[in-house]
């Protein structure tokens, strides 16, 4: 009785070997025809990188720099006490508010 | 040193391909073909085999106004060619056009035979046998394509984390983890298959 570990193996040395014996190649005349056909159909290349080639590695470039920028500004937020003067705004909108209804319904 | 003189390098050829001369790419798929089809048929069905390659070419000719001229063209083709195949996989994964289905009594019949008779004539002799290629893509076909992808370049064709993370565009950490985990993977799979 063969253990379990040397059939695992034997398998995935046949398993290795047909992998490698599928690497026989035969094409015909008629396929170089039909590639060349879907070239040629294409006209001629653009001699240089397209927008969204150059628009994508412009992107990725500045990823990191991104990044950066967001973890700065997200930092000084929460560093900033903020709600206070948010409470002032509030309060000043409102004061306004009733100001300007206390004048227009005379109260 | 005639011949030499008469045959274009790559990047001459290269270059009069992006000055326009579009016929000019036939010297390259002429030079490469057996390359790429080689690549290909490792990764994909037989039947689908000519088509992706040609889908190869087409990206590739595309694609060469970025081809810097220092670099090797033909490892820049392999690379495409690779990357082709995993998208080939990534679409087939999607819409499930390819029939995944179960092993038959003929494989298990297959795999008792070729586990009881392990003689080197008869590894030869049943690794090219229907029912082994058969077995190879029902058990590829349980990993996602990218596993599949990194798989066959890293454990049945032996390439290096290095050399698999150039030729998909990964990194080399992100090839090693998927190796491994595929690599266990596919002896559960293959476990599961033999203890049947």
């Amino acid at each position: 009785m063969k253990s379990l570990k040397h059939e695992l193996e034997s398998l995935r040395k046949i398993l290795q070997r047909v992998y490698h014996e599928k690497e026989i190649v035969d094409v015909g005349d008629q396929w170089q025809s039909d590639v060349m056909r879907r070239i040629r159909n294409l006209g001629p290349v653009q001699s240089g990188p397209s927008f969204f080639m150059l628009f994508e590695q412009f992107v990725w470039r500045l990823t990191p720099a991104t990044c950066l920028l967001i973890i700065v500004v997200a930092t000084i937020f929460f560093n900033l006490d903020f709600t206070p003067e948010y409470d002032v705004f509030t309060s000043f909108i409102n004061d306004t508010e009733e100001v300007s209804l206390a004048q227009i319904f005379g109260a | 040193m005639q011949n030499h003189l008469s045959r274009p390098s790559d990047a001459e050829i290269i270059r009069r391909i992006i000055n326009g001369d579009v016929n000019s790419f036939e010297h390259l798929l002429k030079k490469y073909q057996d390359h790429v089809l080689r690549i290909v048929k490792k990764h994909i069905p037989y039947n689908e085999a000519e088509e992706t390659t040609q889908d190869v070419f087409v990206r590739a000719y595309n694609a060469l106004p970025g081809f810097k001229e220092e670099a090797s063209f033909k490892r820049w083709l392999s690379a495409i060619a690779v990357r082709t195949c995993y998208d080939f996989w990534r679409k087939q994964y999607r819409s499930r056009e390819l029939p995944m289905s179960d092993l038959s009594e003929r494989h298990r019949e297959w795999l008792d035979k070729t586990l009881s008779n392990q003689s080197d004539q008869s590894f030869h002799e049943k690794s090219q046998e229907k029912e082994a290629r058969e077995l190879l893509d029902w058990v590829l076909s349980k990993l996602s394509a990218k596993d599949r992808m990194v798989l066959e370049l890293v454990y049945l064709e032996g390439l290096s984390g290095k050399e698999a993370a150039e030729l998909l565009g990964l990194s080399v950490s992100n090839v090693k983890v998927r190796s491994f985990r595929s690599r266990k993977k596919l002896e559960k799979i293959l476990t599961a298959l033999i203890s049947r």
